[in-house]
């Protein structure tokens, strides 16, 4: 594992890592050497540098388009707080698992030789561009919180140059004169700087070139300002096309240089570049004036303070607003009175700021130049004709140009400004009784009405307001703005009044798709008769029919299920598509067979099949919850080497009521699913196409299908990049095409923080949207305290030959051997199998390479992620102190979070320790992994609300102990206990025989798992073998860390 | 077109062609857009030059003035004709005595808007009226205000060189209108000091007071948390976002570039760049990595 860091150092962002140390019998003699060479200057090597080499080659295969060839290694001091002669790490990810130190009372600052790869500019945007909101850019590579700030850094200087904040200059450094673009940060990007600078860790400027030196002065700002002015040079070049044509002058060399990669202006006179860099200075000059000084100007619309309606009472004041503080406002007068108590009012520049702010005003806005005949002029008075004019037209103008502007809160009010509107009423007309579902293309009939506000306009009315010819009009004691277009616009739709419009145009405008007929904003629509009721279902997800589940169901459906049952069958008859995201472990799976257990029974098994499409890892699940849940609905699994192609797989499919199959083949095999219609298709885990313009994403939409549901555990509806696909794929058109809604919805919302935005989004999406978390009331009474569930995996083909060759040895000896000895040859083979369930490299114990070896650790790793996105705690389990090893290494890698790891090695104190930073706040550790003897009795893990048995302890006693860790005095929550089990192997058969004999193997059992010895060798046999479900399902295609299946620890955490 | 020989002498001849000369915005037609900067142009061409105006013109499009300096008063330059050196071209423009620019300034102050116009970089419709109401000129009125010189063989003076050399002081007007108040004696600082009317009743604080104070050294946070982890900045923190309405307004703002000497005009050839690296910004403000990484693509 290594921790990036990046500081600036000397103008350049330099990148440095941080690795575990190596034991120190192991490590390097180089590196023992190069710590007794660097002792004269005071500074050793830090014991956790990371190799420069190492750097590099692990970014260049991590960051997109980044190229790290030739980048020259450099050996730099790092002053970093230490303690007892040892450098403090930045973070417990590197001490070894568990073993944390608390943060010290007291650390230095002291000296330590880091190497260091200095990046340049281009690099510097790639690398921090992909850790924009990451915890690890790939498994084993963590963005540490410098490393954050300076990406953080990035996207400011991203705005900047989005929002055109920049000018050309000419910059002089040691090496000479260069051409660069440079940031200009007026206003709010000011004190941005200010408070970026603020927040920056001291890790972003603690290199320096030599320990002598002491630890580096520079500020914060300076830091921040030279970063930023590289960053925004560096984007600008980017997008700047070059002009081959050769200089003529220097003038040409300048603006050539500023599209080339390095920027120098070179081989010009000395003199030369001065003097352009005087022009380049004269030429700025307007906007160094504004950007330098402490005020901008202001203007202030205020309303006649007499009631009536005077005709030229409105006023539009000067006023200074402060740069720095936004709220200090000082009248205009008070700067031209030279004796003002103001301080900062002394010093003429602002006068001259001022006087330049004004003329340059004058030119947007008419009146001001009128204003501008007094000496010393301090705002305009104006009807309101004016007033409209500076509200529609000259506010815009004067705020683009960098003007405050405050308009009365009438105006700017979003939610309360009144104005003309319209409003929907629907009428619904009598159904035939014969159809079963009522679609979206049904006509129903729609009535338009005017409004302002609440109350509906006569025609009369609309009439006087039209010949008033006013913008600007009191009505109720207040200002409403209505312009001409609208109130044509209004008196149009009065002759037009009641038109028939198909369902789909109502729905889009009850659900805010449609939010405007021409320039009328839609107030409101009211809906009749069952019109009504339908769309009120909708919106509320409440008062819809609840069905009685299908007769064949072998489940008990809790009530919250029963409800998502019945939701997934209301949209069902509308034919909309249905989004299932209850939190893991509340029974998507069980309603998801349920509807389509229903919808077989309708048809009565004439139907076409229902497909259901999800990550390879869990098919398993599906088979085993099909067989359970559902025995009616027969089953086609396809995957694997031997699955069916062309016609015979589409007759299997019709002969079947479920096709399962995983995304990979999905994509594969997309040509044998297209001659299908299905009755359904479900994608489970539905976050896999969230990314719409991947194949498995376009494979999808493109399957035919009657109706379509999405399951996920995920907040799909907080992911506004995500939705777009899910909802595509669902309701096709319903978010409009990616532009639209990149325009309307994830611009707005992702750049501007747009709030109206949001809602709008949510309303629209919500409907088609169920999500229960285990905390909501109405779900948590019908949750058990505890719920148990079984995990299925699958093995990989590694560990399905390993477990063939483990059999086959162990069926020779136990034939042959008897007693004592057999009996230890039986458990040592049963701990051999589990062993390799696991995982290969704990049944090799060879230290080889971890990911994509086992189905169990794929699934538990998904599984962890849900945990981790919804902020609760976990605890894993196994029964070997290697695995747990394994176990956190690979979460700790793969999340760039810290594991705690509860062995028997752990002394008492440590141990005390990572109880109580489990059971603390908010910043410590979500997952915690336990020995099962080491932490299967006596400690208090409340914080945790799932808990995982990795492997299985063939002893419900000692389980059930473990599991009450989290399950004591003090939780107040509903915890879930998932047992992993391997399909098709020892694991499910032993889980199978204490299940339907738990009683007897309670007493039974005892205390070991020496019942299983006494087994015949018969029944032994039946017991370990190894059966085809087991394998063939990860077969010939992607391994579980292919890129479509993996847990992505890249996934971006930008939420709403 | 006029003919290529007009009849004065000495005959017209072919200028040597200059590389990297300053050349006028101008491709055909008036010099200047402004008002003022075609006010003072009308000055140059009331002196009846002929032909000489139209080649001045030409000279000054092509790029034969190598370079301009200015002074208060007085116009240096240097124009490359037909010869191996460039000629030496001098231009004086009567200034106006100090207690005359007091008494001038005197009547601009009794209105805010001459001071802010000027500082917008925009002369005052109605400067000249000021002026002559005031008994005096802002533009040279005579032949007199304005003595030239030039080191070319020409007889004529005004010549060709001068007239070019005018000619780009006249686009220079356009973005400074300081400029005339500089060639009459006066440079930008101390016309904003006469204007100021509070500038007389309050004493500018003395130079020390107003110099940005020296930055202290800030060292490192030492504790593992400040040092680490820095602190928190809140969700939504660098605001909204979104591409300009108009692009480039930040260079329209700034106007032309001062005496530019390329081939094409500054602003032409970096607005593209706006948009271009506009979108790349937002790119890169919401994350988008495989687009940023696009665009680097060697």
């Amino acid at each position: 594992m290594i921790l990036l860091h990046v500081a600036l150092v000397r103008g350049r962002l330099c990148l440095w890592g941080e690795s575990a140390p190596e034991p120190v019998g192991r490590r390097p003699a180089r590196a023992r050497a190069r710590a007794r060479a660097v002792r004269r200057v005071k500074a050793a090597a830090s014991p956790y540098d990371t190799e420069a080499s190492r750097l590099s080659g692990a970014l260049g295969d991590a960051v997109p388009g980044l190229s790290m060839a030739g980048a020259a290694a450099e050996s730099l001091v790092a002053w970093l707080p230490s303690v007892a002669g040892e450098p403090l790490p930045s973070s417990p990810l590197l001490t070894a698992a568990g073993g944390a130190r608390q943060d010290p009372a007291a650390s230095d600052l002291k000296p330590w030789l880091v190497s260091t790869v200095p990046l340049s500019a281009a690099q510097a945007v790639l690398l921090l561009c992909a850790c924009v909101e990451r915890d690890t850019l790939a498994p084993g590579l963590v963005v540490s919180k410098d490393l954050a700030f300076w990406a953080l850094v990035l996207r400011f200087a991203g705005a900047l140059v989005a929002r055109q904040r920049f000018l050309p200059g000419m910059v002089e450094s040691d090496l000479g004169w260069r051409a660069q673009w440079t940031p200009v940060l007026d206003g709010a990007d000011a004190q941005r700087r200010v408070r970026l600078a603020a927040a920056m860790p001291g890790a972003c400027r603690a290199l320096s070139p030599r320990a002598a030196a002491g630890p580096p002065e520079g500020t914060a700002l300076e830091a921040l300002d030279g970063a930023l002015a590289m960053l925004v040079d560096q984007l600008v070049r980017t997008a700047a096309v070059s002009t081959p044509a050769a200089p003529e002058s220097v003038d040409e060399a300048w603006l050539r240089a500023l599209g080339t990669p390095d920027g120098d202006v070179v081989e010009r006179e000395p003199a030369e570049l001065a003097r352009l860099a005087a022009a380049v200075r004269e030429w700025r000059r307007p906007v160094a004036v504004s950007t330098d000084a402490p005020f901008r100007l202001c203007f202030r619309l205020e309303e006649p303070t007499g009631g009536d309606n005077s005709p030229t009472s409105w006023s539009v004041r000067y006023l200074l607003q402060g740069r720095r503080d936004p709220s200090l406002l000082i009248p205009a007068e008070k700067a031209w009175d030279g004796r003002s108590a103001e301080r900062l009012l002394g010093d003429p520049a602002v006068r001259e700021h001022l006087l330049g702010s004004l003329g340059q005003a004058a030119g947007l806005c008419p009146p001001v130049e009128q204003s501008l005949h007094a000496p010393a002029p301090s705002g305009y008075e104006t009807d309101a004709r004016g007033a409209h004019a500076f509200l529609t037209q000259s506010a815009a103008a004067l705020e683009q140009a960098g003007f405050g502007v405050l308009l009365p809160s009438w105006w700017t009010g979003k939610g309360t400004r009144l104005r003309l509107g319209v409003r929907a009423q629907v009428r619904s007309p009598r159904l035939k009784e014969s159809g079963g579902g009522v679609g979206l293309e049904q006509l129903v009939h729609v009535d338009w009405q005017v409004a302002l506000g609440d109350e509906a306009l006569t025609l009369a009315e609309l009439r006087a307001l039209a010949r008033m010819k006013e913008p600007l009009v009191r009505v109720r004691g207040q200002w409403v703005h209505m312009t001409a277009e609208e109130i044509r616009a209004a008196l149009d739709l009065w002759r037009r009044k009641a038109s028939p419009a198909p369902m789909r145009d109502v729905l889009r405008i009850a659900l805010g798709a449609t939010t405007a007929i021409g320039p009328l904003p839609i107030e409101g629509i009211e809906a009749a008769g069952w019109v009504g009721d339908a769309l009120a279902r909708l919106e509320a997800q409440t008062g819809f029919q609840t069905l009685p589940p299908p007769a064949g169901l072998r489940a008990t459906l809790r009530p919250y299920q029963q409800r998502g049952y019945s939701w997934l069958a209301f949209l069902r008859r509308w034919g909309l598509g249905a989004c299932l995201a209850d939190d893991m472990g509340l029974g998507k799976t069980v309603q998801t067979l349920g509807l389509l257990l229903a919808e077989r029974e309708r048809t009565a098994g004439g139907a076409r099949p229902a497909l259901v499409v999800c990550p390879t890892s869990v098919i398993g699940n599906w088979q085993r919850e099909a067989e359970r849940f559902t025995p009616g609905l027969s089953v086609l699994v396809h995957h694997g080497v031997g699955r069916g192609r062309g016609e015979a797989f589409r007759r299997a499919a019709r002969e079947n009521a479920l096709v399962v199959t995983s995304y990979s083949l999905l994509l594969r095999d997309l040509e044998h699913f297209g001659g299908l219609e299905w009755s359904t298709v479900v994608l489970d885990e539905a976050q896999n196409i969230k990314n719409p313009e991947t194949r498995q994403a376009r494979s999808a939409r493109a399957l035919v299908a009657g109706h379509r549901i999405a399951l996920t555990g995920t907040p799909v509806e907080n992911n506004v990049g995500d939705l777009w696909s899910i909802m595509e794929f669902l309701n096709p058109g319903l978010l409009g095409t990616p532009a639209e809604f990149k325009r309307s919805f994830f611009i707005p919302i992702q750049a501007a923080h747009d709030a109206a935005a949001t809602a709008r989004l949510r309303r629209l999406s919500g409907p088609f949207i169920l999500r229960r978390l285990k905390t909501d009331r109405s779900v948590i009474a019908d949750l058990p305290e505890k719920m148990e569930m079984k995990v299925y995996c699958t093995l990989t083909r590694e560990q399905a030959s390993l477990y063939q060759a483990v059999l086959s040895d162990a069926e020779k000896v136990i034939a042959r051997a008897e007693g004592i000895e057999r009996k230890g040859v039986v458990l040592a083979t049963l701990s051999k199998l589990k062993q390799v369930c696991n995982h290969p490299a704990q049944f090799l114990a060879d230290n080889s390479p971890i990911p994509g070896r086992s189905g169990k650790l794929a699934r538990l790793t998904e599984m962890i992620e849900e945990v981790m996105e919804s902020g609760e705690r976990a605890l894993v389990f196994s029964q070997f102190a290697e695995m747990g090893a394994i176990v956190t290494a690979h979460l700790q890698e793969a999340f760039g979070r810290e594991v705690l790891f509860l062995h028997g090695g752990v002394p008492r104190g440590a141990r005390e320790r990572m109880v109580e930073r489990f059971q603390s706040g908010a910043e410590g550790p979500s997952v915690f992994v336990l020995s099962l003897k080491a932490g299967g009795t006596g400690l208090n893990l409340t914080a945790a609300t799932h808990v995982f048995h990795f492997d299985r302890w063939w002893n419900p006693a000692v389980e059930a102990q473990a599991t009450d860790r989290a399950f004591r005095i003090g939780q107040t929550r509903r915890v879930q206990v998932h047992k992993l089990v391997c399909l098709g192997t020892l694991e499910e058969k032993i889980d199978a025989m204490i299940e339907s004999k738990r009683g007897v193997a309670e007493q039974v059992v005892g205390t070991g798992e020496g019942w299983l010895t006494e087994l015949s060798t018969a029944e032994l046999r039946q017991v370990l073998a190894l059966r085809p479900e087991a394998v063939g399902v990860w077969g010939a295609d992607a391994p579980p860390s292919s890129k479509s299946e993996a847990p992505d620890p890249l996934r971006r955490r930008a939420k709403v | 077109m006029r003919p290529p020989f007009y009849g004065d002498f000495p005959p017209p001849s072919r200028p040597r062609d200059v590389k990297g000369g300053i050349r006028a915005r101008s491709r055909r037609g008036a010099f200047g857009e402004s008002w003022w900067a075609r006010r003072w142009i009308a000055v140059l061409e009331s002196f009846e030059l002929g032909g000489r105006l139209q080649r001045g013109r030409s000279y000054a499009r092509r790029g034969q003035v190598v370079s301009i300096a200015i002074g208060k008063g007085r116009v240096e330059a240097l124009v490359q004709g037909s010869r191996e050196t460039p000629y030496d071209v001098k231009l004086e423009v009567k200034t106006l005595p100090a207690p005359e620019w007091k008494r001038l300034a005197g009547v601009l102050a009794r209105e805010a808007r001459f001071a802010a116009r000027l500082l917008a970089g925009e002369m005052p419709a109605d400067v000249e009226d000021a002026f002559r109401g005031a008994g005096s000129s802002l533009f040279p009125q005579r032949r007199a205000d304005l003595r030239t010189r030039c080191s070319c063989p020409d007889w004529s003076n005004p010549c060709k060189h001068i007239a070019a050399v005018y000619y780009l002081l006249g686009e220079e007007f356009d973005r400074d209108p300081f400029l005339i108040f500089r060639l009459r004696g006066l440079d930008r600082d101390e016309l904003v000091g006469l204007l100021d009317r509070t500038a007389a009743a309050t004493p500018a604080p003395p130079e020390a007071a107003r110099a940005a104070p020296p930055i202290a050294p800030e060292p490192l946070p030492e504790t593992p948390s400040g040092f680490w982890r820095g602190s928190d900045l809140p969700q939504g923190f660098l605001g909204e976002v979104e591409p300009p309405p108009v692009s480039a307004a930040l260079l329209g703002r700034l106007g032309q570039f001062p005496f530019w000497r390329g081939r094409q005009p500054l602003l032409e050839a970096v607005a593209p760049i706006y948009g271009a690296a506009s979108a790349l910004g937002l790119d890169v403000f919401l994350g988008e990595v495989s687009r940023v990484a696009g665009r680097f693509r060697p």
